[in-house]
């Protein structure tokens, strides 16, 4: 064997080792971005959940109509229900590291507030608005329970194509292991997820079709 | 934290980035001595064996071609019939009237194997030199004599040739005339790290009494080619190969019979494997990389297809499932937004490596030239890159299975 030849295994070696460092640091860089893109985006919906918070007291105090509190609590629904999409895109897109499971986790507790923001509209506006919420276990390996939530997630969109504006769709994940969440999910007795609520009303745990589940709507 | 089909995909990422810039940095060292063959300083005696069995079509093509060689010290073209049950035997002996080098001659009874009618024809071999040639291959005039310089060196064991397809006609010819180029370049390069893991049967020229040294050919192996040249290197002998030596070999034409051989090639390997598996790791090209190659090669392609094989029934039942509650709810099981355009990592290193792949592959074709051969179309090149080289863990696991149950056959 020619000397040159013999360091061949070495050389190799040494380029393997930097081109997958390199390729392993751009992924890295690849995904803090998406991360940054996403906490750039949560920036925005905390504030317009703060906002929207502001907004209910002042309701309260009968300074704001039912119509303009209605139209910014669907205008920030249907805000951070895009957002958490482009964030699962990412987050499936996502092999090396960890930073957009928190993200996730923060936009789960901003769709809880949302939730419980909502669940005070009906005592003062009559309207025909209905919440509908989506509890789903982000974290199962349970292949039945993966399909079911990907044909529930289908329907429920499908749904909110139909209704547009008539509905507030709020997907969370239970296991995220928010106190605020888990206090909420307990005065349901839910006995197993996915499940869908209606307006607090209606716990439907089969899965159905959409136009099925707009019976269940005002 | 990353998770186990990361893990999995980035492993094998590494590794086939290794291999790739192994062989890149050996041919950019090379390049140049890609076509160089040493000078004849000495012709030393050489006899041919050309082992046949039912080859009434192509043997007398393939004892013309080897009268035809421009080597002058071709001594013996020694024709062993295996007790062919066609015309073949019938064939040889009219060659054998009328040419003195022809020498035919055949087994007591038929060994059912090439290795056996090969050893049964070195018996009758004299010469320094003894070389094989398949009785459905034809070698250019100038192939043995651009191999014979090669044994100059004492180390050398033996020297190995350019096998390409002969035929060509449909497309599973094709996609092997394509295979059989890349294999050609790619033993060349191992042959400059010492490296080269077998001698083909459409020709290979042996050192006789190295030959006779390490006993003859296994008969008990189905690839005896791949065992003699790691019996070889085992004694610490080395192999060249003579890019300028071409010859041309029939290859399948049917998928079943392609199919066949694969086996035999694969079984043939593990048998190799564990035959030397207590070299691995120890002094020597075949302990420190012909083995360790071989072994990862088999593990990478078995462990993979498990994968794919996992991950594929996975998605099936999910699927299964999806269908059961989509009818139920209405709804489409598959929509464009399911569609998820974000690259990830591993993306980014399957495009290096395809275009790396690609790019070897393409460097491949165009260092083996043909005369009177059309160019491999896209089409041919795109499914072997994609679609061919994809069914060979089928063909390692299937060998794994008929190894371990000795259901393997001849």
């Amino acid at each position: 064997m020619l000397e040159s030849s013999k360091h061949a295994f070495w050389e190799a070696l040494i380029i393997t080792v930097a081109v997958f460092a390199l390729g392993i640091f751009i992924g890295i860089a690849y995904e803090n971005a998406n991360a940054n893109k996403i906490n750039s985006f949560y920036s925005s919906s905390e504030i317009s959940l703060i906002d929207s918070l502001a907004l209910n007291n002042v309701f309260q105090s009968n300074a704001v109509t039912c119509d303009a509190f209605i139209n910014s609590s669907i205008d920030f629904a249907d805000r951070i229900y895009q957002e958490a999409y482009t964030l699962e895109q990412y987050e499936s897109a996502g092999k090396l590291t960890d930073s957009l499971r928190l993200a996730h986790t923060r936009y789960d507790l901003l769709r809880t507030l949302l939730w419980a923001d909502m669940m005070q509209i009906p005592d003062k506006c009559k309207t025909n608005l209905s919440t509908v919420v989506y509890l789903y276990q982000y974290d199962t390996q349970d292949l039945n329970q993966k399909a079911e939530q990907s044909v529930w997630s289908q329907t429920l969109f499908d749904l909110k194509q139909q209704q547009g504006n008539h509905i507030i769709l709020i997907p969370i994940a239970v296991d995220s292991n928010l106190s605020s969440l888990n206090s909420l999910t307990n005065s349901f007795n839910i006995t197993k997820y996915p499940v869908v609520i209606i307006d607090n009303n209606y716990v439907l745990y089969n899965i159905t079709s959409a136009n099925n589940l707009a019976t269940y709507l005002k | 934290m990353l998770d186990f089909i990361t893990i999995v995909y980035l492993v094998y990422s590494f590794i086939a980035l290794y291999f790739l810039f192994l062989f890149i940095m050996i041919y950019l060292k090379n390049k140049d001595k890609f076509f160089t063959v040493p000078k004849l300083t000495k012709e030393y005696s050489l006899s041919i064996v050309v082992p046949c069995y039912n080859e009434e079509e192509s043997i007398g093509g393939t004892i013309e071609a080897l009268l035809n060689s421009d080597y002058r010290n071709l001594r013996k073209i020694i024709v062993v019939d295996d007790c062919s049950t066609d015309n073949s035997y019938e064939i040889i002996k009219k060659y054998a009237t009328k040419y003195s080098r022809v020498i035919a001659v055949q087994t007591p009874r038929n060994s059912g194997k090439a290795s056996g009618a090969k050893n049964y024809g070195a018996r009758f071999v004299t010469t320094e030199l003894i070389g094989f040639v398949d009785a459905d291959s034809y070698p250019e005039k100038h192939a043995i004599r651009n191999m014979i310089g090669f044994f100059d060196d004492p180390k050398i064991a033996a020297v190995t040739s350019t096998v390409l397809a002969k035929n060509r006609y449909n497309f599973i010819e094709k996609l092997q005339a394509i295979e059989y180029k890349i294999i050609t370049f790619s033993r060349k390069l191992l042959g400059f790290v010492d490296a080269i893991y077998v001698t083909p049967g459409p020709l290979a020229i042996y050192r006789k009494k190295l030959f006779d040294k390490v006993g003859c050919f296994d008969e008990t192996n189905m690839t005896e080619d791949i065992e003699i040249t790691w019996n070889f290197v085992s004694h610490g002998y080395k192999i060249a190969m003579s890019t300028l030596s071409r010859v041309y070999t029939v290859a399948p034409d049917k998928f079943k019979m392609w199919y066949k051989q694969r086996i035999r090639w694969n079984v043939g390997g593990i048998q190799t494997i564990n035959k030397y598996k207590s070299n691995f790791m120890k002094a020597g090209m075949l302990g420190v990389f012909i083995l360790p190659f071989f072994v990862m090669s088999w593990v990478i392609g078995v462990v993979g297809i498990l994968f794919l094989a996992y991950r594929i029934i996975r998605q099936a039942i999910i699927y299964y499932f999806s269908t059961f509650y989509a009818s139920q709810a209405q709804t489409a099981i598959l929509t464009l937004r399911d569609i998820n355009l974000t690259p990830t990592v591993l993306f980014f290193f399957g495009m290096a490596l395809l275009v790396l792949g690609t790019a070897f592959t393409l460097v491949a074709l165009s260092y083996t030239k043909e005369k009177g051969f059309k160019k491999q179309g896209i089409f041919s090149f795109f499914v072997y890159s994609f679609v061919y080289l994809l069914a060979y863990p089928i063909i390692l696991v299937n060998s794994a299975f008929k190894y371990i149950t000795k259901t393997h056959k001849w």
